[in-house]
């Protein structure tokens, strides 16, 4: 792939020059280079007033229609062109050889930057060509989907159809107090059997074999019952681990 | 199997350029320079035969893509849809980073007279430049410059192609 070589900068229009689409142009430099080329004005030998007084008219309530900073960047421009304009008016004083031109910096800024515009146009061609050239699986980046905004134009009806929709609140139910399946005099009688036939028992084991939490409890009650009277001994040896129950010594001596 | 098809069928499978390095080392005991002369080959052939696809030189690399006539072809796909070009400010922030480079987001900016934080995030993200380093002296920016993909997605094998300075003074005379 070739690039192409370069066949001279794009010539705008001349007629839109005092009614400038700021947002055509990609900041002060590009605004200013417009105004020179498309008046075939020389470079090297700009007349600053009226380049001035046109970039001004230009860029005329600038800050009302973009942003502060790109604004910003423009006015900036405009101050550098109206001191450059009170610079050439002021006389010069030939004792002083050196004396620069005032426009020097602004010509070279403006050259370079058409030199990097120009090799921009370049660049863009060379990349509608290359795009032309497509490889296996070629899956080209797509551009981010456009945010569409739905307008809020909701109908009662719209609304009522899905209100309707949503799942009722739960009626109140009244609260029922369990009644208990089991007492703790029952679950005491279970664990004196169990404990005059062994050394000791697993409280998980006495547990186990009712599932529900109303026995659970009331097994634990009677444990707690059965050590106050002095009748079994709980041990645990270390925190959640396994709460065995023993028959009390001075029990077994009776 | 002749080497001339053995370096095709590793083109052909891959999606992105291929270094004759890269080649060779898939090619078993070829050099470099075998894998170029059969790369040429390679394209004499399809030139001669017509085909629809050709192997193009890319950045360091070779590829396998499409002629460009068959483009508008490949457009009607609903797979394939037009690449999203690059906006002018991306395009000219490229061009100076491409001239400059190792350059600084300040000396982009002094040259193309507007901020460019957000170009250069936005070209960072597209893997079009990168962070190559960080310049001397006070609060020592950071640099860019471009990378392989940069190459890629203008069809350049090197900066060498880049049009010179010298071919770009003749823009710098009045326009007609």
């Amino acid at each position: 792939m070739r690039l192409p070589t370069p066949t001279g900068a794009r010539v705008v229009g001349v007629d839109d020059r005092f009614v400038v689409d700021l947002e055509r142009y990609q900041g002060p430099l590009d605004l200013l280079l417009h105004l020179i080329r498309s008046q075939d004005i020389d470079i090297f030998d700009i007349p600053i007033a009226d380049i001035t007084a046109q970039f001004v008219a230009a860029i005329k309530g600038v800050e009302q229609r973009m942003t502060l900073e790109r604004a910003g960047e423009f006015l900036e421009m405009a101050a550098t062109l109206v001191r450059i304009k009170a610079q050439m008016l002021l006389p010069r004083r030939d004792d002083l050889l050196e004396d620069e031109d005032p426009r020097t910096e602004l010509v070279r800024r403006l050259l370079e930057y058409e030199l990097f515009r120009e090799v921009a146009y370049t660049l863009s061609t060379a990349e509608a060509e290359r795009a032309r050239h497509r490889g296996k699986g070629y899956v080209p980046p797509r551009p981010p989907p456009k945010v569409t905004e739905l307008p809020l134009d909701l109908t009662l009806d719209e609304f009522l159809g899905v209100a309707l929709e949503l799942p009722q609140p739960l009626a109140k139910r009244p609260h029922r107090a369990p009644v208990r399946p089991v007492t703790v005099d029952e679950k005491i009688d279970l664990w004196l059997n169990s404990l005059k036939r062994k050394t000791r028992v697993p409280f998980d084991w006495f547990v186990q074999r009712w599932k529900t939490r109303v026995h659970a409890v009331m097994s634990f009650l009677a444990c707690l019952e059965l050590a106050k009277r002095g009748k079994a001994v709980l041990r645990q040896e270390r925190h959640f681990g396994t709460l065995w129950v023993y028959p009390s010594e001075d029990d077994e001596s009776n | 199997m002749k080497t001339t098809r053995v370096i095709e069928a590793v083109l052909f499978a891959s999606e992105a350029p291929l270094t004759a390095g890269e080649i060779a080392r898939a090619s078993g005991d070829l050099s470099s320079k075998d894998v170029e002369e059969a790369i040429n080959q390679l394209r004499l052939e399809y030139e001669s035969e017509e085909r629809s696809f050709q192997i193009y030189p890319l950045g360091d690399g070779y590829q396998i893509l499409t002629r460009p006539e068959y483009a508008p072809y490949l457009e009607r796909l609903d797979s394939v849809t037009r690449t999203s070009r690059l906006s002018r400010a991306a395009l000219e922030t490229l061009a100076i980073i491409a001239y400059r480079q190792p350059v600084s987001r300040i000396e982009v900016e002094e040259l193309r007279g507007v901020n460019v934080a957000g170009v250069l995030r936005s070209l960072q993200e597209r893997g079009l430049i990168d962070v190559v380093g960080r310049a001397e002296g006070l609060g020592r920016p950071l640099l860019y410059g471009t990378t392989r993909k940069f190459l890629d997605h203008f069809g350049l094998q090197s900066l060498e192609d880049l049009p010179r300075p010298e071919e770009l003074k003749i823009t710098l005379r009045a326009e007609g």
